[in-house]
């Protein structure tokens, strides 16, 4: 079923899958229940990338499934402004007694005492030392998110052609520009916010990708407010110009 | 497409009538048909699926005469292969289509709002529920719905239908709240 919404479901298992949503009440059903599970694993942060990637580009193309999207949103909102985190299982409590005589419950205390710095110890070294990781971490590897873009010309944009993305702040973004042919060494790229052109790239190259060919150029999340974009993408010629290929639209949501 | 034909009421009633011959029973499995097609349709990346989905039942109604003379088996099924016929027709008309545009922020803190008033009025257990469902941290979502599952007593598959219908009526009460009559 996560195959079916996620539109990565070979064709055959497809069809099958469909007649079987419209003979069985209770796959219809569940589909229901999968598909609400599906959001709150993307909100959760549950997905692999390549499930992120799908989920947004094939999931997310209905305003009703946006909509769902939303609410999954808003419950973890609420969810973690009304909780306490931190829920570990309780465990269990052990009884024992400890020694009878003076001189050996001081020596248990003694060796209790013991364990307990020692472990201490080990605990705050290890918390240090995870933090320091992080940190560093945090410093020298962004989070990059890629989205590909197909070709869409001005006016003839197919459903095939636009992107959905939720809003992805605090990330690197890697757009990679999916090309028809491979005829210029050099690109550049303009993206446009609802006309307003905000970042021109130039010097691109071309990389491969599996067999097709992309031209990517990164932006920073933060540039990428909820809205309607466009990305011109043109190749360079030997003496300078530019000529137009095609543009590239997407839509960043919430 | 051909949106000149409409659906007359003798044509709707002959398409209930060979649903089934109980008149509640044929109004449930429209609905049923109507809601499943347009998962289908949704499913192969048609944004608009439910005008897809009306169109399948109109083709299917419109013969409904000839239908019903002919075909023998589940109905279901004849709804699937009018339903593949169109989707063929759609990808080779691919037409231009936008995403729907996104919500305003000022509709994101309205909803918001009403969430919290429907979440004031579910039962204690449902709510505590939806907290730990929704706000635990580190812990996947099958961890998590697992412990809680543990802890309830109750198979997995039942804690996930009963998540479920929490999160149904919190979404019929939130779209009231936000028409107002909350």
């Amino acid at each position: 079923m996560r195959e079916f919404l996620l539109g990565t479901l070979d064709t055959d298992h497809t069809t099958q899958f469909e007649e079987r949503i419209l003979t069985e009440p209770g796959v219809y059903e569940e589909l229901l229940v999968v598909e609400e599970e599906l959001i709150d694993q993307y909100v959760a942060g549950d997905l692999s990338a390549l499930e992120r990637q799908q989920f947004e580009s094939h999931f997310l193309i209905t305003a009703e499934r946006q909509k769902n999207l939303r609410f999954g949103k808003l419950l973890q909102r609420y969810a973690h402004s009304h909780i306490n985190l931190t829920e570990e299982p309780a465990i269990p409590a052990q009884s024992f007694s400890l020694p009878q005589t003076r001189t050996r419950r001081w020596a248990w205390v003694g060796i209790f005492a013991a364990i307990l710095g020692c472990a201490g110890i080990i605990f705050v070294r290890g918390l240090v030392n995870k933090r320091e990781a992080a940190g560093v971490v945090q410093q020298t590897i962004p989070r990059v998110v890629t989205i590909t873009l197909l070709p869409g010309s001005a006016g003839t944009e197919s459903s095939n052609a636009w992107r959905v993305i939720v809003s992805p702040q605090g990330a690197e973004v890697k757009l990679e520009l999916e090309l028809k042919n491979a005829t210029f060494r050099n690109y550049k790229s303009e993206l446009f916010r609802e006309n307003k052109s905000l970042k021109v790239s130039d010097k691109l190259r071309i990389e491969a990708k599996g067999e097709q060919h992309v031209v990517p150029f990164t932006v920073t999340g933060e540039m990428l407010s909820p809205g309607d974009y466009k990305v011109k993408l043109s190749g360079v010629l030997d003496s300078g110009a530019d000529e137009f290929i095609d543009n590239y639209s997407f839509r960043v949501i919430e | 497409m051909n949106k000149n034909w409409s659906l007359s009421q003798e044509d709707f009633d002959e398409l209930l009538d060979w649903l089934d011959s109980d008149r509640e029973q044929a109004g449930i499995k429209y609905e049923q048909i109507r809601s499943s097609l347009i998962k289908i349709f949704t499913g192969r990346g048609c944004l608009d699926a439910e005008e897809l989905a009306d169109e399948t039942i109109n083709r299917v109604t419109r013969k409904i005469k000839d239908i019903k003379g002919e075909f023998r088996g589940d109905p279901a099924l004849y709804f699937f292969g009018v339903a593949k016929m169109l989707l063929l027709e759609y990808m080779r008309r691919k037409p231009p289509q936008s995403p729907p545009p996104p919500p305003d922020a000022g509709r994101a803190e309205l909803e918001y709002r009403c969430l919290e008033r429907c979440i004031e009025r579910l039962s204690e257990e449902d709510r505590a529920l939806l907290l730990r469902e929704y706000g635990a941290k580190g812990r996947t979502q099958a961890e998590r719905r697992k412990a809680l599952a543990d802890e309830l007593g109750i198979s997995l598959n039942a804690l996930r239908i009963r998540v479920y219908r929490i999160r149904v009526a919190l979404k019929e009460c939130i779209e009231k709240c936000i028409q107002g009559s909350l």
